[in-house]
């Protein structure tokens, strides 16, 4: 090894006196950390993560100062911790000053996120504590303050947390253009670091967070291995099983033993209402449960949710249900169970959600994993597969983001102003913006200055001024407007819920409550609430004995299934079919095989199963090809729009992450003879671009971009009325600018978004290549089949026609 | 475009794809909700939508004009958006070529300028007009209000239609009840509100370039 530098022995000595031993890959980071060097490391949770980067900063300090590193105070703002979420960033803090005092090193931990008070805002802008934890939109609110560069001065690391987490994402995105502006204050001076779980692309997340053009940065691995056990919940009855219980309820008495087996146990489900229906069943199965069982997801009060993480800590709950909200975060060390409810749809989440579980090094984290259709057991058996071999998926960094750019600029030009060509130099050098065209640049700042191309002479736009190559807004009422809305995570408009006694219990979607009447029963935080009626943003609610309540379903909850899973998937359906295996789900799926393959088939790995039905409802066609749902939902769009060429139709169209269906009101001319040619690759592109949703899709995008580029008002807090001339829906807008403008680079970002990210269009062409070599099987089932029936049942539909609009109209109007 | 001859009421009501009314016995084009002036209202806070919104609008007006040779125009509320700003003016100077063409305004939630200014925009106010025991007022009324029938708008009304396979299509419309009926948004930067009629209510859709009855 080579000579330990004193801050190094300080640091040895501290862990020796606790009987610690630095890891192998804590040592590498430390080493590589003195030498200047940046990158990333990639451990599993529960190993010191925190520590192989924090301690490498101390190390370097007392390096720095060896007389007096232990009554310095006051130094400025030296590390920059990122991290996306707010929850993290107080445990975080906890642990760093504890270890700080314990080696005597005075430096101060502040913490800056949307729950930081204004009091301690203030201290922090007189005098930066050392270390700040902040997350990726407080260091965007950072730089829209004026003299913003002036806290940056000492800075001399940044680390972000939880990379492979931000990395696919548009906050991902926002931490490059934040780096991109301390590169270009600090220069040489700043190391750039990243924490990451194991993803399928890590060296791509390393380009990502230094940029394409960095030549010095490094992945340190460490050898740590998390073991992992995962046992199926088999139902008792098979026979009877539903086939499409989206949430699972029918299992439930099932995993009450492990519940009851385990010292604490979180309960993933894949939605917040099926969370909300699952802890109201559970407490009805299990009463004994009442008071140690608790709820967490993203809609529910945060201080409820800090409760209930607090009471995880303190190991006095034995169970609790929740969503995605506690994929990430702290280690709750009590947990020993975690049961997954339904899909997981990928195997990198799966790993995330059962690493809850064991923190301790070298424990076991312990998973189940409980279906709420009988065919998810074959996806539990393909996770296993995809585990054995660790085929974890790849995040797909974000590209060409314009709205988060738009964004960015206003961020700028609200603090200090900027000259655009030496931001211009510093956004290139991204990842996301490296391909940023000179054209598309010009068009932002035009956008920003004069509000696109402004026809006439008597237009009133008014947001950035520009002189020369300097660009300021000097207008406080916009620049206060752009500091509230600072973000890129876009919700449906979210009102409070509150009792009429007073009492807050957490917050639901607009959309949500304007589908209820004034009486009607819904569930939130686990409580039947009686809606009584709406003032200043809040609804208003009193308890309710109703029986009958309303679960509340929110949008976005749907994950599609990697193409990892589903090529495991396609080879598990091989191997059931081989009636060859070992795999306890696929000998417990055996009935349901054999109905399948009387009813009409099961498909090969060479063959792709096709099933024509007919019921009252009309002509159905089902399509099994096991790619997810997202390329399931293009795919239709695709061959409904072929079909639609053959005569004119008009379907509509479900799909979930095994098939689709196209469903019409006439037989579908879909053959043996032409199927091959239905499913080609020719014209492709083009085909995808003309089929009508791609634009309903783009449409959808079109939502988030609208609100990050700042073209939705959102109104001030509690001030809302006051401005309701401003106010206009995002889907208004991209009607109005698809007709007035339609070379609107925005438009265009929603379309890329479609085909890039939502089609997979990369991934839809493999599919449709693999068809090309396979055998294509059409049966004509007498009745639904297992394969069908989950899909026939899903209420979300789309539409997609080659009849005349008067056409369609007018048989509308003779059926209806 | 192809509009269709809705005889109602005893009068002859030419309804229109341009998203208009011509009444006939009366020679006047009957309107609602413009909202001129929106698109400025929103560039002056910073937020770039497109710039030529209104111009197509009024050229959409001028068009209907020049074909129906009106002799006024009613407009049953909302005819602009918000404060004064220079759409406002752009609209004195269009209104300028059809001086001999009278323009009611029947006042909306949204038009809130001062008396004097739709004065120097040649556009008398009402609170609410009658003419022929046919009444005008901004916000439909669902009761007998006492007058043969009345024309409103501000709900910008969509009609959705359904059908067999799970279809479902969605189109601005004219509504016809039992005593109001209802105009769709005339601005192209609206929204719509769906309609839930009762059957025996009429109901024409607005189908691209041509009027279909629905109910």
């Amino acid at each position: 090894m080579q000579q330990r530098s004193g801050g190094w022995k300080v640091i040895n000595k501290w862990l020796g006196d606790k009987d610690l031993k630095p890891f192998k890959f804590q040592e590498e980071a430390w080493k590589a950390y003195l030498q200047g060097k940046s990158g990333i490391v990639n451990a599993p949770t529960g190993f010191g993560k925190t520590f192989s980067l924090f301690l490498g900063a101390v190390i370097a300090w007392i390096d720095a100062h060896p007389k007096d590193y232990t009554h310095k105070t006051k130094n400025g703002l030296q590390l920059l911790w990122i991290t996306p979420l707010r929850a993290l960033a107080k445990d975080l803090g906890r642990a760093m000053e504890s270890a700080l005092q314990e080696l005597d090193v005075p430096w101060e931990v502040g913490i800056r996120s949307g729950d930081t008070s204004v009091a301690i805002r203030a201290a922090q802008k007189k005098q930066m504590p050392e270390v700040l934890i902040i997350t990726p939109e407080s260091l965007h609110l950072l730089l829209a303050q004026k003299e913003y560069p002036k806290v940056f001065t000492r800075l001399h690391t940044v680390v972000v947390d939880e990379w492979h987490e931000l990395m696919g994402s548009k906050r991902g995105v926002m931490v490059e253009l934040a780096l991109s502006r301390l590169k270009g204050l600090r220069r040489e001076q700043l190391r750039l670091w990243g924490i990451s779980a194991t993803i399928g692309n890590l060296d791509e997340a390393l380009e990502v967070l230094l940029g394409p053009y960095h030549n010095d940065g490094i992945i340190i691995r460490s050898k740590l291995k998390k073991k992992i056990a995962l046992k199926s919940v088999i139902p008792d009855e098979m026979e009877n099983y539903p086939w499409a219980g989206h949430l699972g309820l029918k299992m439930l008495p099932q995993s009450l033993p492990v519940i009851h087996d385990s010292q604490t146990t979180l309960i993933f489900t894949n939605t917040r209402s099926q969370s909300e229906r699952w802890y109201q069943s559970l407490l009805v199965e299990d009463p004994m449960l009442a008071g140690a069982l608790a709820l967490h997801h993203g809609s529910i009060d945060m201080e409820l949710r800090i409760w209930v993480e607090e009471a995880l800590h303190n190991g006095i709950l034995k169970a609790v249900v929740c969503t995605a909200s506690l994929d990430l975060g702290v280690d709750f060390r009590p947990v020993d169970s975690v049961i997954q409810v339904g899909s997981p749809k990928g195997v990198a989440r799966f790993l995330q959600r059962a690493g809850r579980s064991g923190h301790q090094p070298g424990a076991v984290s312990k998973i189940f994993f409980l279906p709420t259709h009988a065919l998810e057991l074959v996806e539990a058996a393909a996770l296993k597969a995809a585990m054995e071999e660790e085929l974890i998926e790849s995040k797909m960094p974000v590209i060409l983001a314009y709205d988060v750019l738009l964004q960015y600029l206003m961020t700028l030009a609200v603090s200090d102003g900027f000259h655009a060509n030496e931001i211009w130099e510093e956004v290139r050098q991204t990842f996301c913006y490296q391909h940023l065209t000179e054209d598309d640049w010009q068009w932002l700042l035009a956008f920003l200055t004069t509000g696109g191309d402004a026809l006439a002479s008597y237009d009133e736009f008014k947001k950035i001024e520009r002189t020369g190559d300097f660009y300021i807004c000097r207008s406080r009422m916009m620049a206060m407007r752009h500091r509230l809305h600072i973000g890129t995570i876009v919700s449906d408009a979210m009102l409070k819920v509150k009792f009429m006694s007073g009492g807050y219990v957490g917050v639901i979607e607009e959309g949500f409550i304007s589908r209820l009447q004034v009486g009607d029963s819904f569930t939130l935080a686990g409580r039947n609430l009686e809606y009584v009626l709406i003032k200043d943003m809040t609804v208003l609610v009193r308890k309710s004995n109703s029986k009958k309540s309303i679960v509340p379903s929110y949008q976005g909850g749907r994950i599609p299934l990697s193409s990892n899973l589903g090529r495991k998937l396609r080879e598990k359906f091989n191997e059931a079919l081989s009636r060859n295996t070992k795999d306890p789900e696929l000998i417990a799926l055996q009935p349901l095989f054999n109905l399948q393959e009387e009813l009409s088939h099961i498909p090969q790995a060479n063959e792709l199963l096709i099933e024509q039905i007919q019921t009252e409802d009309g002509y159905h066609l089902f399509v099994y090809p096991f790619e997810g749902r997202l390329v399931h939902e293009v795919m239709a769009a695709l061959l409904a729009y072929r079909i639609g060429r053959i005569r004119p139709i008009t379907f509509s169209i479900a799909m979930n992450d095994y098939g689709f269906e196209l469903l019409s009101d006439q037989p579908i001319p879909l053959t043996a003879d032409n199927a091959k040619q239905l499913f080609s690759t020719d014209n492709l592109l083009t085909e995808l671009q003309t089929s009508v949703n791609a634009t309903e899709m783009a449409r959808r995008k079109f939502r988030d971009i609208a609100v990050i580029a700042g073209l939705i008002f959102q109104g001030y807090p509690g001030k809302h009325k006051a401005n309701r001339h401003l106010q206009s829906s995002a889907s208004l807008l991209f009607n109005v600018f698809g007709d007035y403008d339609p070379q609107n680079l925005l438009l265009r970002q929603a379309f890329n978004e479609v085909f890039f990210y939502q089609m997979e269009e990369a991934r839809l062409r493999e599919t449709l290549e693999r068809i090309a070599v396979s055998k294509i099987v059409i049966t004509f089932p007498q009745k639904l089949t297992p394969f069908c029936f989950p899909i026939k049942v899903d209420s979300l539909r789309d539409t997609m026609t080659s009849e005349k609009l008067e056409d369609r109209i007018k048989k509308l109007i003779t059926n209806g | 475009m192809v509009g269709e001859i809705f005889h109602f009421q005893q009068q002859h009501w030419h309804l229109l794809p341009q998203r208009a009314i011509f009444w006939e016995e009366e020679k006047a084009l009957i309107l609602s909700d413009l909202h001129l002036g929106k698109a400025a209202h929103f560039r002056k806070a910073g937020i770039a939508v497109p710039a030529g919104i209104v111009q197509e609008d009024l050229f959409r007006l001028q068009q209907l004009i020049t074909q129906y040779l009106p002799t006024r125009i009613i407009i049953v509320g909302d005819m602009f958006h918000s404060h004064e700003n220079n759409e406002v003016q752009y609209f004195r100077i269009w209104r300028q070529q059809f001086s001999n063409i009278s323009v009611d305004l029947v006042k909306g939630n949204h038009d809130i300028m001062p008396d004097a200014l739709y004065g120097q925009l040649q556009v008398t106010v009402h609170d609410t007009l009658t003419l022929r025991n046919i009444h005008f007022i901004h916000e439909p009324c669902e009761d007998s209000n006492g007058y043969q029938y009345t024309f409103s708008g501000h709900l910008h009304p969509a009609f959705v239609m359904h059908g067999a396979g799970k279809q479902r299509l969605r189109l601005p419309c004219f509504y016809f009840g039992r005593h109001c009926g209802i105009l769709p948004a005339f601005g192209h930067f609206t929204g719509s509100a769906n309609l839930d009629p009762y059957s025996t209510d009429a109901v024409f859709v607005i189908a691209g370039k041509s009027i279909i009855r629905a109910q």
